[in-house]
């Protein structure tokens, strides 16, 4: 998974500071989320996308050239 | 932060006592002792550490804690408490073929425990956050 923060905030003229007051975590995550060397929790990503007033997968953005994961197609199928 | 100054009362206790043994008690300065006392210093800097960094979070706005750094904290304790698992295991081999008395080796055993708990806390930090 990636996504389009770095790219959001500067649209926005935010510094990492302003974004992470403004959802409520630390600077450093937000440096990690950037980086994508970290996978933020459902509820992250809401607040994220909310406050950039996007849906989520407009902002995280799954790599799925490999297909559905294993366990996932099957159901209701 | 309340947490926070537990953190760093619990720090000032520690190094007390430190001192109180070093200077007052009866300190080898052999070193096996110097080695029990490095180990103490360093967990006492890693709290330090822990407990001014969310201070500065606290001084720009920031939550002390959220949720990376308590995934952080989450994946350390559970790979480190795996690990501890192993240390105990290799100090009952190790016990039956030293001279040393069991207080030393229980007191080998907390510090190793510590000292794995701040080297797997780095480990997840610097390198194993990736897909976390």
């Amino acid at each position: 998974m990636h996504n389009r923060i770095k790219e959001l905030r500067a649209g926005q003229d935010l510094s990492q500071l302003e974004l992470a007051q403004k959802v409520g975590v630390r600077r450093e995550t937000i440096v990690f989320l950037e980086k994508g060397k970290y996978n933020p929790s459902l509820r992250l990503a809401h607040d994220v996308a909310k406050f950039f007033g996007l849906p989520i997968e407009e902002v995280f953005l799954f790599d799925d050239e490999a297909g559905p994961s294993p366990g996932r197609e099957t159901v209701g199928r | 932060m309340k947490r926070t100054i537990v953190m760093f009362v619990i720090g000032a206790l520690v190094l007390a006592t430190l001192a109180l043994w070093v200077f007052k008690g009866h300190f080898a300065w052999n070193i096996q002792e110097m080695v029990m006392a490095g180990i103490v210093l360093i967990v006492v800097g890693f709290a330090v550490y822990l407990g001014l960094s969310r201070l500065r979070s606290h001084g720009r706005g920031e939550p002390g804690e959220d949720e990376l750094s308590k995934t952080v904290m989450m994946k350390a304790s559970s790979l480190a408490f795996y690990i501890s698992i192993y240390l105990w295991l290799f100090i009952m081999y190790f016990s039956g073929k030293t001279t040393l008395e069991a207080h030393s080796l229980i007191g080998a055993g907390i510090a190793g425990m510590a000292v794995v708990f701040v080297l797997c806390w780095l480990g997840v930090k610097l390198f194993w956050m990736k897909n976390a």
